[in-house]
């Protein structure tokens, strides 16, 4: 039973981290709380299912196009909704944000409806049984996918030059520039990036719950921002921490206590963190 | 159709109440709640339930959802207001979510029924059912909150506000807490949403929890970003506005949302001050404390 | 090789530089002097391209450059060391000097700079995995220098470079410029330490307020009355004596 809700919760955490990712990127480089990255994480389920219910296409090539989609309306939100604010007080691009998710909510609520649509492939998944808990190949396969572009992007951080880059910039963006780097560049390529992985995120979890909704980002949207807060804002290590912690945390919440506020769990322990350790597990960086 | 002007006259003036307490979180804060319709709420089934399970007079009830309201600002604003200026949007977004699923969840508030024959205030000899006399009562109330906001602006303590919204260092540095400033403009104006959401619910006389939700914490935030961040007379008239125009234009109603969020994104693009402010917020505090933070 | 002509430069409305002239030829090490807030480190962000002049022009290698961005400017070759050093704290050492060559194409030669800086400051090798922000105060200011160099700039511009270093890592700082002199690289230098930087300098200026009050040459200045009174009193000397 405890072993069975942690494997359940990795599955989710693992989910929760790739979106806590593009937050804490996003935070890192520019202090702003990106609200619209759970519509983001839509877009991109949406564009996945879309393709596959229309086009006899490949999954893989679906898959890629739904987090191509959602990294292009990452992009077209940074330049429309946030370039333009970019020098005013935090509470205004703050507000843009607000304003751009709400708006990418109800654009897909007239485009596609409010109907649930189940995703259109079938997969054959096997149950495991391992020492008595029972997971599911879905599961497993969600977790290593999600480990292998969180791998992908620590190794892009360290060990390339515009991951560097967008290290340095999200430090000092004035001495960045100094080095000539170009910042909006690189602020472009960490919404690119943060989204590209929230839209990944977005057609996990369209195909592990069967479901696609506009409003289906909302909770793992506040969920995500909990786990980067968990771990601690602007630090991708505690990113990925904080989301695993708080798939796990939340699936004991609902095993233990009730299923029903399952999801306030995360919003419980948003609030502890910040009355506890505000920095976060791992401490913050960036602004 | 005078019936219906009034009605319009009603919900407009609790809007009013709503933007001009969500509006001193913006102005004195410098943050956003993204859970204003939460408080609404929480006051409007307090006063509900006190009046439908007690028959407690809607004179005491009012009040009470006030304090109600207020008592929930001040358990989300300690933890939240002490630290980074940016929680505040996230927590009380999720604070949102929570008190919807609370209501729907339990007994007590009818789940997603609601509550239903929520009885009309009672006052020797007037009858509040006259519509008239409700608007009355709302702009009482109304008065009540403009009076308290230009009391609390033109006090010692709104000095002390206007230092830390436009030198929180400094303020500081002079010895103002700038925490318990923040935290307490945060209660009031939860209190305030509670009142509101108090009156709310005896006009209609039914409720559920889909009036409560973040819909309507965005409509408020468009009224107050319409009006004018920090502008109290724009508050109003962000209120009025957004509360008459949906009506003129019901045939679009299913774009409303679509319409508040790009409303918001292009105003804060092209006109940051919106209909009334002075563009304190968008402008002056904001390059002062950016500068501040970087520390060159 | 750099000439500004009567630069304006504004923060918001502030305005700090009220039409600055100067030049500096290939070659020279030219020493800019002046009380602290005069406008030193502004007339730096303008010349590497952080602050847009308002109006006036700034020359490089017959270019206007004050209308390019930073990030082209470094790439025309002008590197800027910025006051308080700035290292990316929490990037390894190696990582700040391969952002240094940020711009570059030439990644052989970037390379083989690589090799040879950590030869000549061995320091920034030992300390090749360690986050620039555990170094001391006086390698990050080896670091910054270094970075910058990985530019391979023909014009280098320090900012107090010297400044809350102890007395004998100033001087080893002063080395390095005298040796980066020697090969080829041309320097604009701001300092505190008014004698120290005009003993390696060719010429000078000095700024108060926004303009340029007085220049010449190092031995010049070193001889004007109002330097010596306002920037060669007290302060320095505890720094040469040893
Ligand atoms: N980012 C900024 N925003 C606004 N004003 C600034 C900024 N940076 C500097 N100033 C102002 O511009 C003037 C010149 O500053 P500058 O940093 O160029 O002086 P400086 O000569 O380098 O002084 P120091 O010796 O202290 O480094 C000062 O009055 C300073 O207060
Ligand atoms: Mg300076």
């Amino acid at each position: 039973m405890l072993l069975q809700q942690i494997l359940n919760g990795l599955t989710a955490g693992s989910v929760y981290a790739l979106i806590a990712l593009g937050y804490t990127m996003i935070y890192g480089i520019l202090g702003l709380i990106n609200f619209a990255q759970g519509e983001i994480y839509m877009a991109g389920a949406f564009a996945t299912v879309l393709l596959l219910s229309a086009y006899k296409v490949n999954f893989f090539v679906a898959f890629l196009f739904g987090m191509g989609v959602a990294a292009v309306l990452g992009l077209i939100l940074e330049r429309l909704a946030f370039r333009p604010l970019r020098g005013s007080h935090p509470l205004v691009p703050l507000i843009s944000a607000i304003g751009a998710s709400i708006f990418l909510q109800s654009l897909a609520l007239l485009l596609f409806g409010p109907a649930d649509r189940a995703f259109p492939l079938q997969f054959e998944f096997a149950a495991l049984d391992i020492a008595g808990v029972t997971v599911s190949t879905l599961q497993v396969a969600i977790f290593v996918t999600a480990l292998f572009f969180m791998a992908l992007l620590v190794v892009f951080v360290k060990y390339t030059k515009f991951g560097k880059a967008i290290m340095a910039t999200a430090l000092d963006q004035d001495t960045a520039r100094l080095m000539g780097i170009n910042v909006d560049r690189m602020i472009a390529l960490t919404f690119l990036i943060g989204s590209a992985l929230s839209g990944a995120a977005g057609i996990m979890m369209a195909i592990y719950y069967n479901t696609t909704y506009p409003r289906m980002g909302l909770l793992p949207g506040l969920k995500a921002f909990s786990a980067a807060v968990l771990g601690g804002v602007g630090n991708i290590p505690g990113a990925i921490v904080g989301g695993l912690l708080l798939g796990v945390a939340e699936n004991l919440g609902a095993g233990y206590l009730s299923s029903g506020y399952k999801d306030a769990v995360a919003f419980a322990i948003l609030i502890i963190v910040l009355l506890v350790r505000p920095k976060g597990l791992l401490g913050g960086r960036g602004h | 159709m005078t019936e219906y002007f009034l009605h319009i006259a009603i919900i407009s003036a609790l809007h009013i109440i709503l933007a001009l307490s969500l509006n001193l979180i913006i102005g004195y804060c410098g943050q956003v709640s993204l859970g204003h319709a939460a408080f609404y709420g929480l006051g409007a089934y307090t006063s509900a339930l006190a009046a439908i399970h007690w028959q407690a007079s809607f004179f005491l009830t009012l009040p009470l959802a006030g304090v109600v309201a207020a008592l929930f600002g001040l358990g989300l604003g300690i933890p939240t207001l002490r630290l980074r200026d940016d929680y505040l949007a996230i927590v009380t977004l999720g604070f949102g979510i929570i008190v919807d699923l609370i209501l729907l969840n339990l007994e007590v508030t009818g789940g997603p029924d609601g509550l239903v024959r929520i009885p009309p205030p009672q006052l020797a000899g007037v009858d509040f059912r006259n519509k008239f006399m409700y608007l009355l009562l709302v702009a009482l109330v109304v008065a009540f909150t403009l009076g308290l906001i230009y009391r609390l602006v033109h006090s010692r303590h709104g000095r002390a506000l206007k230092a830390i919204r436009d030198h929180e260092m400094t303020a500081r540095v002079m010895g103002i807490n700038a925490a318990a400033y923040k935290i307490s403009i945060f209660t009031l104006a939860a209190g305030l949403a509670g009142l509101a959401g108090a009156l709310y619910a005896h006009y209609i006389t039914f409720i559920n929890p889909e009036s409560f939700g973040l819909h309507t914490s965005i409509l408020v935030l468009t009224m107050v970003v319409l009006g004018g961040m920090g502008s109290i007379l724009g508050s109003v008239v962000g209120a009025g506005v957004l509360t008459i125009l949906p009506e003129l234009f019901r045939r679009f109603a299913d774009y409303q949302d679509l319409a508040y969020g790009a409303m918001l994104i292009a105003l804060l693009i092209w006109r940051p001050q919106g209909l009334l402010g002075t563009g304190k917020i968008s402008q002056k505090f904001s390059l002062a404390k950016n500068r501040a933070k970087k520390g060159n | 090789m750099l000439t500004l002509k009567s630069v304006h430069s504004y923060y918001g409305s502030l305005h700090v530089l009220k039409g600055v002239s100067l030049h500096v030829r290939a070659g020279e090490i030219v020493a800019l002097l002046g009380a602290n807030g005069a406008g030193k480190t502004t007339t730096l962000k303008t010349i590497s391209g952080l602050l847009k002049p308002r109006t006036g022009q700034v020359e490089f290698q017959g270019e206007d450059i004050s209308r390019l961005s930073a990030e082209a400017i470094v790439q025309r070759g002008i590197a800027h060391v910025p006051e308080g050093r700035r290292v990316f704290s929490t990037l390894t050492v190696a990582a700040n000097l391969e952002l240094g060559a940020f711009a570059r194409r030439d990644h052989q030669a970037v390379k083989k700079d690589l090799q040879e800086i950590q030869e000549r400051f061995p320091i920034l090798r030992e300390r090749a995995r360690q986050p620039a922000g555990t170094l001391s105060g006086g390698e990050q200011q080896v670091l910054a220098m270094a970075r910058a160099l990985m530019a391979r700039p023909k014009l280098l511009l320090l900012d107090e470079p010297s400044m809350g270093l102890a007395p004998r890592l100033v001087q080893q700082v002063f080395a390095i410029i005298r040796h980066l002199q020697a090969t080829g690289t041309t320097i604009l230098l701001i300092e505190q330490n008014a004698r120290a930087a005009l003993k390696v300098a060719d010429r000078g200026y000095v700024m108060e307020t926004g303009r340029i009050s007085l220049d010449g040459t190092a031995a010049e200045l070193m001889d004007h009355n109002e330097v010596k009174r306002a920037y060669l009193g007290k302060g320095y000397q505890e720094v040469w004596e040893d």
